[in-house]
């Protein structure tokens, strides 16, 4: 796609007889029980830096989850002495991460150029979690479910993040006006769907959402990540060469299991970052986003308006029609990827403002309602009188990613929903990183020397007595080719093949 | 760098009229015994036990 990309996924953790207080100590069990040589680097890390050009004093916690906090510290002992010894970072042969952070399992896919790559990578990260899910169970004994989801139906939100590298030349005001009309229509395609709600004035109402994600999101743009979200974070971490990129992380949108509906939801957002960059503005200015993003998603029906500033009501499938229309006059014919993300983009758009039941075989939020609805017709149930924990304890399963129990793998299996990945492609990248991005020298040099540290941007490799630095912060410009390295490949090689790709990346700045 | 607008295009009837009435639309909805039997078995109180720390 042209540029670095990423998700991070934060997992749905329940372990049986074991509280909520107490999750934060098991969490962490869990992602020990993968083993890993290397420690992370936490060097390059700066939650609190502001891309607007400040540092936040301290993040914004839930005030519930502080009560939670303090059982959880209860429970696993003394206060962690450091970042490493809090997140239990795994640094994976296939160029991820995977770690804790708030009770939660967390994967971080390595970067990759390619969407499929990504999805595929992503697909395997579901696995290797599950993997580590199932061990936790043999040692423990304990009943384990881990789901792919955003909220526990009480109020509390995780997120699944996307990371684009960015421009840094693209004014950030103008990264946000573009991106808030584009961010807010596209939960349409990119919703998991949700039974229920649990902010607002009805919590608890049974209704039927097209986002799991979108009723958390109280602010248009901040650092916070935890407490009052943002639509749009500001977090300044771009590891990569400040000067010329930003790391743009989406944290709007929702965990999906779908892969076409993953691949349109990173596909789109992509390709309206490269039409920004190219110094075209926004379709429309939204009155506000915020509240449009809420009613949108629980509209499961169809018809979807936004207001704009003016005060004019649209159809919001016009909205994405738009960017759509600048997308395909700078970007059809690139490449078989673009172009399946334009063409399956407009096919969705149609079919949302024709029949939005006909992408049940595609999206999550539209083959989970028809789920449910099958499930109450094949019950004599009605979704009126259908007991709401029910409903919700259905879609819980949705999300499952135990293969025997979860209901998406069993749509899956029945060809009920589109597969756009290949199963061997995805077996592969439980063990080897993509080819063309920085991750594969991450990956490379876990498995073939010793590595003290590593981090997305550094690599910390012990020779004898001596310490080599890998700075990989500059090798993001371009698709990297790893065939370029002999299959033997010494330290002095790789040392050398970086350096290489350093001095071309700063060859091209000067230029 | 090119200053651009993108304009959407305007605004049409979300639902066209149809000659011959409204139709059922061609979906294929998930009604296999298997998947039946999987929803069947899930625990209906799994919801309420399910609680979460804030992520981010």
């Amino acid at each position: 796609m042209d540029r670095l990309l990423g998700l991070e996924t934060e997992y749905g953790l329940y372990i049986e007889g074991v509280s909520v207080g107490e999750l934060t100590a098991e969490a962490r069990r869990l992602v020990q029980t993968i083993s890993s040589r290397a420690v992370w680097d936490y060097r390059g890390e700066s939650p609190l830096q502001d891309v607007r050009g400040f540092r936040a004093s301290r993040l914004t916690t839930h005030p519930q989850d502080e009560e939670i906090e303090r059982q959880s510290r209860h429970a696993r002992g003394p206060e962690p002495r450091s970042p490493r010894e809090d997140h239990v970072d795994r640094l994976l042969r296939n160029g991820a991460r995977f770690y804790h952070d708030h009770g939660h399992p967390e994967y971080s896919t390595p970067e990759c150029r390619s969407l499929w790559d990504l999805l595929t990578h992503d697909r395997a990260g579901e696995r290797i979690v599950w993997a580590a899910a199932c061990r936790y169970r043999q040692e423990t004994g304990r009943y384990v479910a881990v789901y792919k989801n955003n909220s526990d139906y009480h109020g509390m939100s995780y997120g699944c993040h996307e990371n684009y590298l960015v421009r840094r030349d693209l004014p950030f005001e103008r990264l946000m006006a573009g991106l808030l009309p584009f961010l807010v229509t596209r939960i349409l395609y990119a919703g998991a769907g949700k039974v229920g709600c649990e902010t607002g004035p009805e919590p608890g109402a049974k209704v039927y959402q097209l986002s799991q994600r979108a009723e958390f999101f109280d602010e248009l743009a901040s650092v916070d990540t935890l407490h009052r979200r943002p639509l749009i974070n500001t977090r300044d971490e771009p590891h990569a060469d400040p000067a010329r990129w930003r790391r743009l992380h989406v944290i709007c949108g929702d965990a999906l299991m779908s892969e076409y509906a993953a691949a349109l939801k990173v596909g789109a957002t992509a390709l309206v970052l490269g039409v920004l960059e190219r110094g075209y503005g926004p379709p429309v200015e939204l009155r506000d986003p915020i509240g449009a993003i809420k009613a949108l998603a629980r509209n499961p029906e169809g018809g979807w308006t936004v207001e704009t500033r003016e005060g004019e009501t649209i159809p919001a499938v016009e909205v994405q029609r738009a960017y759509l229309l600048a997308a395909q006059e700078l970007f059809e014919g690139r490449d078989r990827e673009t172009d399946w993300v334009l063409r399956e983009w407009a096919r969705t758009l149609d079919d949302l403002e024709a029949d939005p039941r006909k992408l049940s075989d595609r999206l999550d939020w539209a083959a989970k309602k028809a789920l449910l609805d099958s499930f109450l017709e094949s019950e004599g149930l009605e979704w009126e009188t259908a007991p709401l924990e029910l409903l919700q304890s259905l879609e819980l399963e949705y999300h499952s990613l135990d293969p025997h129990r979860g209901l998406f793998w069993a749509l899956q299996t029945e060809g009920v929903v589109k597969r756009i990945l290949k199963e061997k492609e995805i077996e592969r990248a439980r063990q080897l990183p993509p080819r063309d991005t920085r991750a594969f020298l991450r990956g490379l040099c876990l498995q073939r020397f010793e590595v003290s540290a590593a981090s997305w941007g550094r690599l910390s490799l012990k020779q004898g007595r001596r310490t080599v630095e890998l700075d990989l912060t500059r090798c993001v410009d371009e698709a990297i080719d790893g065939r370029e390295l002999p299959p033997d490949a010494s330290l002095h090689d790789v040392v050398e093949w970086t350096r290489h790709l350093t001095d071309d990346a700063q060859a091209r700045t000067r230029r | 760098m090119p200053e651009r607008t993108t304009r959407p295009a305007p605004p049409e009837p979300l639902t066209r009229p149809q000659e011959d009435g409204p139709r059922t639309p061609d979906v294929e909805r998930p009604n296999t015994k298997d998947l039946l039997e999987r929803m069947k078995r899930v625990d209906p109180r799994q919801a309420r036990r399910y609680r979460q720390r804030s992520g981010q």
